[in-house]
């Protein structure tokens, strides 16, 4: 089709195979969270326990030949149970680090709603600044660093809502969803013997992995494309049903997920259409709406389905 | 019937809205027969009928196209062209007017054109219309703009022309009613996709339809009218802006300047018209008389008799306006008339004695009104050349100054006439102009130069008309102060009547421009040119035992004939001065009103409609065909559009070129309710219209298009196939 070949294409297609294998009918996460993998971001998932949210990440996890750690964010969890902590070791006398497991490549912070925000910010931080600071040293994270958290739906009870200001340090937020039932039915079948997850095999390795995330830094997007971003997300800041609309951020993200997007679907330029697609999964948890919006109940992807209704689609280009 | 195939259904159901088209569009042409000269209408109609025909059977253009051009030319042949039909002379005269036509319209000489080329305009137009009526009534099926538009040209027509439009209101009540009742019908049956066998029968919707109509027609036909519960809207519309151009009864307004034998009504501006009317050979420039008129109404000027001819035998004519006494110079020259400046009257110099024209030709004289009408066996009215014989003279200023005796009774019967509710601060004006006056020549010539020196202007535009309530001289001289040959000659008689002076007032021509002399000139005469600007009005006063003696009051102009003092030194009066200023000063005097024309001579009786023929009918067909052409330009616009872009595309393949071709694509398919909605992509938007087409094509298409767009690629060398997508995609959008 096109003058450009990405190197590692057909291995994404396979990692995508393989969670479809585990996962019936979870295309659009396992996708989407193949985006925030690629594009350098982290994920949320967030919905009710047990529709795979974990197997999700851990079938990701298993695709990657990467370091992988798991942490079960419980109420009293504390933050140098994520980040480690500095043990005596009596035979040589002096404090030696034990890291914690943050200091993984994948890392799947289950539940992280349910433990206290001392604990949470401590995942945060580290997910901002790429390190984290135990007893005064400054501990670099690993590369490619990539976090899945998972939370249940803040109506539930026991959880701590993560702060607003903390929730775009996520590139995208998804939605699992219930299965149809023809879906569980394969579902059911499947698992019936041997859980699939265990016949996974790694496809990519770590040094793959970041040879395919410098790929998609490379992917053009043209400027009409950007300024059909722009369009969007000050659109949000003008709603007048948000409080607060997305910040420069929030451009940014956008960006980076639609050629992540383009990226996977071999295309080595962005459309549109990526952006349209991705807008809800990265905008939407970047939107603090008024409280008049909550009470007439709009939500934020209401708002942005809105937007992108309106927002006029770059049809033509200026020739000088 | 049940079996009816489909195609055979829709083409009964076409032909019937269709041919309810063609009987709406007649009733357009059937008042032209009343209100305009159009002879042979029905070459028109049976023309339209044709065109109907072959668009009803929906021929392919290249033999459609021949077909209807066939028959123009036919109807053509048949009406105007003599020549064998197709024969090289033919295809010439035809080429000629042409030629001559396209020069007279783009100089907006509307008069000048050829009944040929108006009637061929015309042809063109009733085609464009058997177009245009195709694509409303069978293509997008909408019939009632044209029907609402039918109606309220037969009532303007009713009301403001004197076609009576009663019976075509029916007419086209009926037709409107069918063609509306079975294009509905035609309408559901599509958007139903219901089938005719389903109905059983045709009555099933014949019958309804049918009661509907008769019964709605009876009815409109046999309920009680109303009277008019609104007055008649024309002399309404006429009066609401007097001074704006509209006299009381819709004269006015700007008209063209000429020879015109309406003056009931002066005012109003008009246009300069250079075109020749005459050329005279004659030793000196003088003023040509055509005739007189004696009654002032207010407005205008009127006869107060109907003019009584009589055949003058041997050409002899002597109008006897002044008495043996004046002193009179013998000259001859010879009138040559322009071919197509159609004219029933004879100009003539003071002093006529004698005219010699062609053999057949006779005379007929007026002596009361001063005018010679000709009476030619074969076409009424023309005159094409003729020899004069004149005394011309010369009136002594002393003899003018002494001639003081009292008027004869039946000249002041006559020549003192002035309205009853004429102002009478005319009156009072004229005595203060005159009170340092004492002889009947001195006064003259203190009325007469009167406007040099009170600040009048002369003006051929915004010149006001008198409204409702408002004297034509009293206007002139105490509000506008601004006018034209007739303000000051009218003015000028009229304040002489009120000073019991008789005057009257004269109509014709002055002398014209001295041309270069031509082969057939004859020695010792100078040819002067005499045009449409030439025609003039000026005023004649009796003096006892001299005659009517001609004055000018026009700014500008001066006297036409020569004064002179007996004394032999000559004194420095105002009128030697005027002689040598004659030729640069003298501005072109008028006539309003249209004239020259064909129509006006062939129909005396009425001339108002036939005023409107000459030139507005042709501007208004020439503007129909326009707008015609437009409207069809405007209709087919994507048709062209496409080729036009499709050539375009073919010759240039660039990135621009490809994107003016695809947005066009997008605009078309808007067009044909395919269109794109706010916020949608356009590979959302391609996968909608493949659907539609139930092809790849938009898609193919637009994934090259996005490639351009959004990868910023300007190769083109993948774009072999895109031309093709795109035409397949415009030929389905237009088809």
């Amino acid at each position: 089709m096109t003058q450009h070949a990405f190197l590692y294409n057909s291995k994404i297609s396979k990692v995508l195979r393989n969670i479809n294998q585990v996962i019936v009918g979870k295309d659009e996460p396992a996708t989407l969270s193949l985006v925030a993998l690629l594009a350098g971001g982290h994920v949320l998932l967030e919905d009710v326990p047990g529709v795979g949210k974990t197997m999700l990440v851990r079938t990701l996890a298993k695709s990657l030949d990467c370091d992988f750690k798991r942490i079960q964010f419980t109420p009293d969890l504390l933050p140098s149970d994520v980040t480690g902590v500095s043990i005596y070791n009596p035979k040589e006398l002096e404090f030696e680090f034990r890291g914690g497991p943050i200091l993984g490549n994948i890392v799947l912070a289950d539940e992280i709603n349910r433990t206290s925000p001392k604990t949470q910010s401590a995942l945060l931080e580290g997910m901002e600044e790429n390190s984290v600071t135990v007893d005064g040293n400054t501990i670099q994270l690993k590369h490619p660093f990539f976090v899945m958290a998972t939370q249940n739906p803040i109506e539930y009870e026991g959880t701590y809502p993560l702060p607003e200001a903390q929730l775009d340090r996520f590139l995208l937020k998804l939605k699992m969803g219930y299965p149809t039932p023809q879906e569980e039915l394969q579902m059911l079948e499947k698992t019936s013997k041997n859980h699939p997850i265990n016949d996974i095999e790694a496809v990519i390795d770590k040094e793959e992995l970041i040879t395919i995330q410098n790929e998609v830094k490379d992917v053009y997007m043209d400027q009409n494309v950007q300024r059909y971003i722009i369009d969007i997300v000050t659109g949000t800041r003008e709603h007048r049903g948000a409080y607060l609309g997305v910040s420069p951020r929030g451009s940014i993200a956008l960006m980076k997920a639609a050629k992540a997007y383009a990226y996977i679907h071999d295309r080595d330029y962005v459309l549109p259409d990526d952006v349209k697609y991705l807008a809800p999964f990265v905008l939407a948890h970047r939107i603090i709406l008024t409280s008049e919006a909550k009470f007439e109940g709009i939500t934020a992807e209401m708002i942005i389905e809105e937007l992108l209704g309106n927002a006029s689609i770059p049809v033509r280009k200026e020739y000088s | 019937m049940a079996l009816i195939s489909s195609s055979k259904r829709q083409l009964v159901f076409r032909t019937i809205i269709y041919l309810c088209g063609f009987l709406l569009l007649w009733e357009w042409l059937r008042p032209l027969e009343t209100l305009t000269d159009t002879g042979s209408l029905s070459a028109f109609v049976i023309y339209t009928g044709f065109c109907f025909i072959i668009s009803v059977l929906n021929m392919k253009w290249w033999l459609s196209i021949p077909l209807k051009l066939g028959g123009l030319l036919f109807v053509l042949d048949g009406l105007f062209i003599s020549e064998a039909m197709f024969s090289k002379g033919w295809f010439y005269l035809l080429y000629l007017h042409v030629q001559y036509n396209l020069e007279m319209i783009s100089s907006q000489n509307w008069t000048e054109i050829t009944p040929l080329f108006r009637s061929l305009l015309f042809l063109v137009l009733l085609w464009l219309m058997s177009y245009l009526m195709y694509y409303w009534f069978v293509i997008s099926k909408r019939i009632f703009l044209f029907v609402l538009l039918t109606f309220i040209y037969l009532t303007v027509l009713d009301t403001f022309t004197v076609y009576e439009a009663n019976t075509a209101i029916v007419r086209a009540f009926i037709v409107s009613l069918i063609a509306l009742g079975v294009s509905n019908f035609y309408k559901e049956l599509g958007r139903e996709a219901m089938t005719f066998t389903g109905l059983k029968r045709v009555s099933a919707w014949v019958l309804p339809l049918a009661a509907v109509i008769v019964f709605s027609s009876l009815v409109g036909f046999a309920a009680p009218k109303l009277d008019p519960q609104w007055p008649d809207p024309v002399p309404y519309l006429t009066s609401t802006s007097p001074d704006a151009g509209f006299g009381e009864d819709g004269t006015g307004g700007v008209q063209k300047v000429g020879y015109g034998e309406d003056d009931s009504r002066l005012g109003g501006s008009f246009v300069q018209d250079d075109s020749l009317v005459f050329q005279a050979q004659v030793e000196e420039k003088h003023y040509w008389r055509i005739e007189t008129k004696d009654i002032y109404t207010g407005k205008g000027w009127e006869r107060s008799t109907e003019p009584e001819y009589n055949l003058t035998s041997d050409g002899s004519v002597d109008f006897h306006t002044f008495e043996n006494s004046v002193e009179t110079k013998s000259l001859q020259g010879i009138v040559t008339f322009q071919s197509n400046a159609f004219f029933s009257k004879l100009v003539y110099p003071y002093g006529i004695k004698q005219v010699d024209g062609e053999e057949d030709v006779n005379y007929l004289v007026d002596e009361e009104f001063g005018s010679i009408a000709v009476e030619a066996p074969e076409q009424q009215g023309i005159v094409d050349q003729y020899q004069i014989s004149y005394d011309n003279p010369s009136f002594s200023i002393d003899l003018l100054s002494e001639a003081n005796g009292e008027d004869p009774q039946a000249i002041k019967d006559k020549y003192l006439q002035l309205p009853d509710n004429l102002p009478n601060r005319v009156g009072n004006l004229a005595s203060q102009i005159i009170s340092e006056e004492e002889t009947r020549y001195d006064q003259v010539k203190a009325v007469e130069q009167y406007f040099n020196r009170n600040g009048f202007v002369y003006q051929t535009e915004d010149v006001a008309v008198p409204g409702r309530n408002q004297d034509y001289v009293d206007q002139f001289l105490f509000e506008t102060k601004a006018g034209y040959c007739d303000n000051y000659s009218t003015s000028m008689t009229v304040m002489l009547r009120t000073l019991d002076i008789p005057a009257r007032w004269v109509k014709g021509f002055t002398g014209g421009d001295l041309a270069p002399a031509s082969d057939d000139s004859i020695e010792g005469l100078n040819n002067y040119k005499v045009t449409n600007s030439n025609a003039h009005s000026w005023v004649e006063v009796y003096f006892p035992e001299v005659g009517w003696v001609p004055f000018e009051p026009t700014q500008g102009f001066s006297n036409p004939v020569d004064f002179y003092q007996d004394v032999n030194q000559q004194q420095d009066s105002p009128d030697t001065d005027e002689t040598a200023e004659q030729e640069e000063q003298e501005r072109p005097g008028n006539q309003q009103e249209v004239g020259m024309e064909e129509d006006e001579a062939a129909s005396d009786d009425n001339p108002k409609v036939q005023l409107a023929d000459g030139w507005s009918w042709t501007v208004a067909i020439v503007a129909a065909v326009l707008l015609a052409v437009a409207v069809i330009l405007f209709l087919t616009r994507y048709h062209w559009m496409s080729v036009w872009i499709r050539r375009k595309f073919h010759h240039q393949q660039n990135p621009q070129m490809y994107q003016e071709a695809y947005l066009f694509l997008l605009k078309l398919l808007n067009h044909k309710g395919l269109g794109r909605q706010e916020g949608q992509t356009l590979r959302e938007y391609a996968f909608q219209v493949d659907k539609r087409f139930e092809s790849q094509d938009m898609v193919r298409l637009t994934h090259q298009y996005e490639r351009m767009l959004y990868r910023n690629e300007t190769d083109s060398a993948q774009w072999g196939n895109i031309t093709e997508l795109w035409e397949n995609l415009i030929k389905r959008a237009l088809s």
